[in-house]
This record gives structure tokens, sequence and C-alpha cells, in this order.
């Protein structure tokens, strides 16, 4: 509506046409999202009614505990998106949290197995992750470089370090943490997945329910208009790549409890993070990246998957549906963003 | 008992006419094992490679034979997949489980779950202590016979290019350590350090630039004699390197029986010395022989060697024919 003021050359006649058409868009944008969500919602009962023991609180449990590393991750990819925009191919993107997350997990082992206790090793594979976010926001911030090339040489960089460290090897770890990471439980819920329900917990509450998460939203919405209103946008942008790195060494701490071992190939996880942080846009009424709704989607992916086996439907298929998912999202979200960029 | 030494004899019979044993070891036990009603596990790390398709096909279409239902899963090389696929399996409570390859040290404690949850596990190529049966092939006896085949070709004495980057793959390190216990008969074969990696994915366009950086290092003819690897993939990689660089002094050694690399044996032209070729798909058909047999009260030894054969320039062209035959059968190239 503001835009409209802003572009007083515009008619009445057209001003009109052009409600009209953003209204019968909108709508439109409504309808499909509704309907992602309905098939989300179909899919979930498909599986509560045929796969066998798809609703067990055993099963359940499995599905969080599979998915907090994946969410972990993910939410830090949502807070680059929210605070860099989620313009796909100019704003906000770490192409490096997953092999980050890598590097972090090699430190973290490769410590543990020279004999240092967890204090150390947990607190060096932080200040690593979170070196690996400040190097991606002074690439993005500092220099100026588009995100997608930024976080990609990062990746890279990060890649090639981990490879450096561990010569490709598996890095064998067991420490106390781990050990009560691994087979710790607190009222029939293990460890792992009271770590992603903490985690989640914690970054809803700061980004949905506090004045710094409103501006983070106001910087990657609207950057002018955020810099009118005094916001440091370089500061907030920063932010976010380094709590980026901050989410990938706390993803590498629980990866290694599951893996009882730093493995190489961590990397692969990058297309699951991104899907994840993508489809979390649906379950936003303005198509805007939100924690809660990465949440449901890392839940959904990991159902996803566990119901195909528990249907015995095989594996391949999973990565096809996630990739068709991704594109159905990125669809409608461009369709909602047409919208919006006609005003 | 009896069955059992009957099955040994005649294993071991079949071993020296490997050529035909795919045909008749199944053939052997058909009759008397069922999975009727039974309910197998399938976990592989990956299926990328000839070999662990190969052994995955063989395992899913014993179980079918058999009459059992199998639920294959497929990690496509990723741990934590791996992971989520074993956990929700132990969820799933079938009659057993067979386990494919994988890092020992991630999955160990969780093949440990499986048996603290009653499940019966069997593994194709992992020796693990949680596994009734291991079905593999005689590692110690492959390792060796490479070992010693490069040794005779390189007339004992000369230096080896190393691939040793999966140490922690438990048939790598047999191999390997087989491989050095040979040479210390042979002190004037020396292993070229610092040792090259071998890499997943990448295997070969890698190991065609190690091998062609080592060989650019030492430019001289003679320098280097041989280039090993614990599998075959590496193997290619080294052997495009070698004919690249005109240096067909040099030969590659390495192990499973890959397709390629046994036509690459066959050509007199190639620089590929041998290759110990495994019978992956008659591996995993043995071990879900082993699971039928364990689910009907008989008793399973620990490990199961399914016999292995080493093609040389010499014998290819006889002992080569069949596993391009059997791999074309299977629709794998």
């Amino acid at each position: 509506m503001s835009a409209t003021a802003l572009h007083p050359e515009v008619g009445v006649s057209d001003e009109k046409q052009a409600a009209a058409k953003s209204a019968g868009r909108r709508f439109g944008a409504l309808v499909v999202r509704l309907g992602a969500i309905a098939a989300f919602a179909a899919i979930m009962a498909y599986f509560v009614i045929f796969a066998p023991g798809f609703t067990s609180t055993f099963n359940l449990i499995n599905v969080v505990e599979q998915s907090a590393i994946l969410g972990v991750l993910a939410y830090g990819m949502t807070a680059v998106i929210i605070g860099g925009g989620s313009d796909v191919t100019e704003g906000g993107i770490d192409l490096s949290i997953a092999a980050n997350m890598g590097l972090c997990a090699a430190v973290y082992a490769t410590l543990l197995s020279m004999g240092y206790g967890d204090l150390l090793s947990v607190l060096a594979a932080i200040a690593v992750g979170m070196a690996v976010g400040a190097l991606n926001a002074l690439a993005v911030v500092g220099l100026g470089i588009l995100p997608l090339l930024a976080t990609l040489a990062v990746l890279n960089v990060a890649a090639g370090m981990e490879l450096t460290l561990t010569q490709n090897t598996v890095v064998g770890a067991s420490s106390p943490l781990l050990g009560l990471l691994v087979s710790g439980s607190f009222l029939g819920i293990s460890a792992l997945a009271w770590a992603l329900i903490v985690f989640s917990a914690i970054v809803i509450a700061v980004i949905h329910g506090t004045a710094f998460g409103l501006r983070l939203y106001a910087v990657g919405g609207h950057p002018e208009a955020a810099r009118a209103a005094g916001l440091s946008v370089p500061f907030y942008v920063s932010f976010t790549y380094v709590l980026s790195g901050f989410c990938a060494a706390v993803a590498s701490i629980l990866t290694v409890s599951r893996l009882s071992a730093s493995t190489p190939g961590s990397g692969e996880l990058l297309l699951s993070v991104l899907a994840a942080a993508l489809l979390g846009t649906v379950f936003s009424r303005r198509f805007v990246p939100t924690m809660g709704g990465t949440l449901l989607s890392v839940l959904f992916i990991g159902l996803l998957a566990n119901g195909f086996q528990l249907l015995n439907v095989s594996s391949y298929w999973v990565n096809g549906v996630q990739g068709a998912l991704i594109l159905l999202v990125v669809a409608i979200t461009s369709f909602a963003r047409g919208s919006e960029g006609s005003r | 008992m009896t069955r059992s030494m009957k099955g040994l004899v005649k294993a071991l019979a079949l071993g020296l006419a490997a050529a035909c044993s795919l045909a008749a070891i199944s053939g052997a036990t058909a009759e008397e094992l069922s999975l009727k009603g039974k309910r197998i596990g399938v976990s592989a790390i990956g299926t990328d490679h000839y070999w662990d398709l190969m052994a995955f096909r063989g395992i899913q279409d014993r179980v079918k034979e058999l009459g059992g239902e199998v639920i294959a899963l497929d990690a496509g090389r990723k741990d934590q997949q791996q992971i989520a696929q074993l956990q929700t399996l132990i969820a799933q409570k079938p009659d057993a489980i067979i386990e494919q390859l994988g890092n020992l040290e991630v999955l160990n404690p969780w093949l440990q779950k499986i048996r603290d949850a009653g499940i019966p596990l069997f593994t194709v190529d992992t020796a693990t202590p949680h596994a009734i049966n291991n079905t593999t092939s005689n590692n110690y006896n492959i390792g060796a016979e490479i070992a010693l085949q490069m040794v005779a070709d390189m007339g004992g004495k000369g230096n080896v290019l190393v691939f040793n980057g999966f140490y922690s793959v438990p048939v790598c390190k047999i191999r390997y350590d087989q491989l050095k216990y040979v040479l210390t008969s042979f002190p004037d074969v020396k292993i070229v350090e610092p040792e090259l990696r071998d890499v997943i994915p990448n295997t070969v366009q890698s190991a065609y630039s190690n091998v062609t950086d080592m060989l650019t290092k030492s430019p001289e003819k003679g320098s280097i004699g041989a280039v090993w690897a614990c599998w075959d993939v590496p193997q290619i990689g080294a052997t495009q390197a070698v004919e690249a660089a005109g240096r067909n002094e040099v030969k590659t050694y390495g192990i499973d029986g890959s397709p390629e690399v046994v036509k690459m044996v066959m050509d007199p032209k190639s620089s590929a010395g041998a290759v110990a070729a495994q019978q992956p798909y008659e591996i995993g058909k043995t071990s879900v022989d082993n699971a039928a047999k364990y689910l009907a009260g008989q008793k399973v030894a620990p490990f199961t060697f399914v016999p292995a054969v080493l093609i040389n320039k010499e014998n290819a062209a006889e002992k080569g024919k069949p596993f391009l035959d059997a791999a074309e059968k299977a629709g794998v190239k």
C-alpha cells in the first residue's frame, strides 16, 4: 500500500486495477498455500492409517531424534534467510553450513581423541563454527559479495580444512557429554530429542518473541526502510551468519554423538537443510521463513523418510518427493512474491 | 553337521571351478531353506559401486526366492541416513537384519542395539562382534595373493604406490596388512611414503591425478614398479594415468573384480596387472542362506567365505569371461 505513495504518477483507475489484481493473486496464493498444507496433512494422514507403527510414541521420538541435526542446521539457514531477505538469488543464504558442521565435528572429534576434555573441545568447535560464520559475514557484508557466491567459496574453504584435518578418515570419539547425548533420557524422551526441543524453544523465543527478532525481519524484508529507521543493517546481517556458524557447531556435537565419530560427507546434508528452510515458508501467511515453519518442515522431512520405510516403499522415492516438494514451494513462493512485486 | 561338512567340501570343490560356482551353490541348498512369512531388513551404506550393488541385489533376490519379504534400505553413502534407517528398522522388528558395509566405528553401537532388541543380525563383508555370521570373501587370502602376484611381476624389487585412504574399512585393513606382511619377506619392494589416499566420491579422477603427480615426481623409468589399492575403482584411475604417461613398466593391482577392471586385465596392452575378483552377488545370497538356516534352528558359523578368483595377465582370457558374463546377466556394466 505504501508503495503507491512513492509513485504519485500512477492514476487512480490504474491503482484500483492493480489493487484488484493483487487481491486476486493474494487469494490465489492463499488457495495454493492451503493446498500445500493440505497435501502435507494428507500424506501424514495416509501414514497414520497405513504405515504400521507410525504413531507409536517410540517411533515418533525416533523421528524427533533423527531430525535433531537437520533441525539445528535449518534454524541457522532460516536465520540467514530472514536477515538477508528471502530472494533466492540475491537474498541471504548460507551454503557453507553443512560443510561448516563437518569441520566443527572434525575439530571436536580430533581434540577429544587427542585427550582434551569435553569443555575445551566443545568450546573449540563452537569457536571454529562461529569463525567460519564470521568469514561469511566478512565476505557478504564487508566485501559485498553475493551471499550465494560468498558462502559457496567458504563451503570449499571449510570442506578443505576438514579434509586436511581428518585426511578424509573417520575420527572416532567418546566422552562423558557424548555418552549423555547417546544414552541419556528424561521423562521418556531421549537426550538428542531434548536437544532439538530446547534449541527450538530458544530460537523461536529469540526470533519471534523479542524486539531483536522483529528488527531482524525488518532488515531482511526492507533493508532501506530499516536503515532509515536507524537500524544497523550490516550488524544484523553479520549476526545471522555468525549465528548460522554457531548452529553448525551445535549440530556438529549432535552428529558426533549420533555417529560416535566425525565422518566425511557432512556436506551431503546441505540440500535437506535448504529444503527444510524453504519448505517452512508455506507455514507462514506471508510466505516468509519462520522458525516454527522450519521446525514443522524438518519434522515433515523426517516423517516422510520414516513413513516410507514403514510402508516398505523404496528409500529412493524420498529424494524424489523431497525434490518435488521444494519445486512446489519455490513455485508458490515466487507466485506469492509476484503479487507483492506488482505493487 | 554332516550337511555342513558336505557343504564345505562342495564349496571347496566349487572354489577350484569358481566359474560355475554361481549356479551350483544356490542349486545345492535351494530346496531345504525357506523364509516364508519372514520379514528380512537389509541395510546397505550405498550401492553406487559394482560390488555393493551386486551384493545388495543378491540379498534381495535370494530373500524373495525363499518366499520372504524384504525391507531394502540403501543409505546413499550417508552415515546419518543409514543410522536413521537402522533406528527405524529396529522399531519395525523384522525377523532378521542383514547389514552390508559402512563405517564400523559409526555402526557398531547401532548393531549392538539391533542385538539388544533381540533381532538376529547378519552382515555382508562387515566383521563385527555383534553379527551372528559375516559372509565375505577370504580377504586374508585375497590380500596375500594379490600382493604376491604384484611382487612376482615386479621381479621382487622396486617401489610401490599404495592407496591407503580406507584403512578404517575392515576389509581394506586386512588386505593392506596382508600386503605389508608379504612385503616383510621382500625387503627390496618398498612402499613410497607418504602413501596415497583414495577418496569417495570422484575416486577415479582423484586416483588419476594422484598417480599422474607421483609419476611426474619420479620421471625415470623403473623408479615406480606398481600401484596397489585395496579395491579396484582407484585402480581404474591409476591404470589410465600410467597409460597416459606412457609408463608401461608400471602395473596396477586391485581387488573386487568390477567388469571394467576385469576387461582391463584381459586386455594384453593394458597396464592393469591383476585383480582379485570377488563374487558379490553370491556373497549376498549366501548371507541370506545363513539367516534362513539360523531362523530354521540350524547352527551357523560366525563367518562364511565365498571364494574369489585371482585374474592376472596369464589366465585373464579364461578366468575373466565368466565374471563379465555374470555382470551382463545382472544388467550391470
